[in-house]
């Protein structure tokens, strides 16, 4: 391959690891309070990229608005999955367990509800949304989309790490997710604090729903794509955003070079098969922080 | 009348995977989300053997759950013995890596267009048998001191391990019995509908089968039994579209496990003694 070609497919695959780590990291945030793999996730940035595309489509929307409006629809819907499926179960005292049959049933229905909606098919943002498409540098192409999620996802994170380390509520989250019960013994409301992290997860959620709905395409199924996140977060080590947010680059530049090199077909085979070298020599992920909880 | 059957017969061979998942997902409390890849691997190794190279049917369906056997095996070696997550994930990668393959080998599956003209060699009675037998051999596995074992592992691992219990070997049987449970039901669903396509055993039918173990209770074996023809008759039931039915189902679930965390039996089952009771006293009573 060109060199031109190598790192045309090197910004391909950092652009889409930056969506899968936006995912990710949404995805961890919610294991890391409550401790349970929130498939919901899933549904909640299905419905928010639809909600960014009715925006752009219907209302005329720039592409500043309609990123806030799926961040926005995001952020509203986790905290109701949180309030559907989690709180009565947390109240009870409900094992694991229970947590993950929920959280996939939400994924489910959230579909379902997309499907009643825009029935089967495909559909794509309109173009005028993003109007340079492309950037020349040389022989280098960059498509002005992946660039945009490389570059909101940074700003995203950015932000994230602001507010996990300077605010009152940020420093909540982190405190419940170290110890959920010392934090309310410090007196901390932990339900406020759980329903923040859904809401800081549910725009990470909303946000990667439209990029990925912008450079890609959308359809029901789009809240799948939560599985990138849940593969990113495994191996990442769930204890670590960084650990979580490095594997999801990495799973994103490996991917584009899979399908660019032996298909999209077979690349699902190739990545199984690291996935099992990688689980056989780094046993608890890049991270290395070592949890002993179910489900 | 035959549509009544043929019904039957899917729920029947559907409830025989949902067995499977039973012992390892409500016993084990292990998840696996590559379930459904088993029984694609049951359904398409079944089918070729015996349509392409003219294997007799039993013998078709005992290589077919040797393969899957092997691959539970190596899949499990892997993962069964760190965090559970991670078992998740690697029964995930090995569903989606096996309907990659069978998408991809168009040459000997047929790819995304499927199989079919497989022939109907599954006869009611063989359905309904072996769904029988797989009832008694969970029940057996139950009530036996390996399936104590499972239960004590679900709990909690380590104070199992001091017991005694070697928790990898036992969870690496498990799963292996399981995957053989799913391998056996693809074969019989192969040659029930006579068409087989990979999009159909993706993780999302893995993740029903976890629903219907938790809807039922999976701490109850006639849970488990009722809730799966529940939930499979349940599309056949409500006639709306597809969609509106999945929501209407995944709105129960959410009810059941809200309300009713244990599932709908809990831990209930069916048994005789009642019935054995009431003969007896009625026996006692015109003796005297």
């Amino acid at each position: 391959m060109q060199f031109s070609i190598i790192l045309q497919q090197v910004v391909n695959g950092l652009s889409l690891g930056a969506v899968y780590a936006l995912i990710a990291v949404g995805f961890a945030l919610i294991f890391n309070v409550l401790k349970f793999s929130n498939f919901a996730h899933g549904g909640v940035l299905g419905i928010s990229a639809y909600a960014g595309y009715i925006a752009a489509n219907q209302f005329k929307l720039p592409l500043i608005p309609v990123i806030l409006v799926g961040m926005v629809t995001g952020a509203i819907l986790a905290v109701l999955v949180e309030l559907i499926a989690f709180r009565w179960i947390r109240l009870q005292k409900g094992q694991l367990v229970y947590f993950f049959v929920t959280s996939v049933t939400m994924l489910m229905l959230l579909e379902q509800v997309l499907i009643i909606r825009f029935g089967a098919s495909f559909e794509s943002y309109p173009y005028t949304l993003v109007k340079v498409r492309v950037l020349q540098f040389g022989d280098v192409t960059i498509s002005v989309t992946y660039l945009l999620s490389l570059i909101s996802t940074i700003i995203a994170f950015s932000g994230l790490i602001y507010v996990l380390k300077k605010t009152k509520i940020g420093i909540a989250i982190r405190a419940a997710s170290n110890d959920l019960t010392a934090t309310s013994l410090m007196g901390i409301n932990v339900n406020m604090v759980i329903i923040a992290a859904f809401i800081v997860s549910g725009m990470l959620g909303g946000l990667s729903g439209v990029l990925y709905g912008i450079s890609a395409s959308l359809s029901p199924q789009i809240g799948q794509i939560v599985v990138k996140g849940f593969i990113a977060s495994v191996l990442g080590g769930l204890g670590s955003l960084t650990g979580v947010a490095v594997a999801a680059v990495v799973l994103g530049v490996l991917e584009v070079f899979l399908i660019s090199t032996i298909g999209s077909g077979l690349s699902p085979v190739v990545i199984f098969l690291l996935m099992v070298v990688f689980l056989l020599v780094r046993p608890h992920g890049f991270a290395g922080v070592s949890f002993s909880d179910k489900a | 009348m035959t549509f009544y059957i043929t019904v039957a017969i899917s729920i029947a061979i559907s409830s025989i995977a949902v067995l499977g998942t039973f012992m390892l997902t409500g016993m084990n409390g292990l998840f696996s989300l590559g379930q459904a890849a088993f029984m694609g691997l049951g359904a398409y190794a079944t089918a070729i053997l015996v349509v392409n190279y003219g294997l007799p049917f039993p013998l078709a369906i005992l290589i077919a759950i040797a393969l899957a056997i092997s691959l539970a095996f190596f899949v499990g070696y892997a993962t069964l013995r760190i965090r559970q997550d991670f078992f998740a994930l690697a029964t995930f990668g090995f569903g989606q890596a096996m309907i990659a393959l069978l998408t991809e080998t168009v040459t000997i599956t047929g790819g995304a267009m499927g199989f079919s003209n497989i022939p109907r060699l599954t006869s009611p009675a063989l359905a309904f048998i072996s769904l029988a037998i797989a009832i008694f051999f969970v029940w057996g596995f139950r009530r036996s001191h390996f399936g104590k074992d499972s239960l004590a592992i679900r709990s909690n691992e380590l104070a199992a391990e001091v017991e005694g219990i070697n928790a990898f070997k036992h969870k690496m049987i498990v799963f292996v019995i399981s995957a053989g449970f799913a391998a056996y039901a693809g074969a019989l669903m192969a040659f029930h509908i006579s068409y087989v396509e990979p999009a159909t055993y993706g993780w999302i039918l893995s993740v029903t089968w976890i629903i219907i173990v938790f809807f039922g209770g999976r701490d109850s074996l006639t849970g488990t039994v009722i809730g799966a023809i529940i939930l499979l008759a349940a599309p056949e039931a409500l006639r709306f579209t597809t969609a509106w039915r999945i929501l209407v189902y995944c709105v129960i679930i959410l009810l059941i496990i809200n309300l009713r965390p244990r599932g709908l039996f809990g831990t209930w089952e069916i048994s005789l003694k009642p019935f054995l009771r009431f003969f007896k006293s009625k026996k006692q009573q015109e003796a005297k």
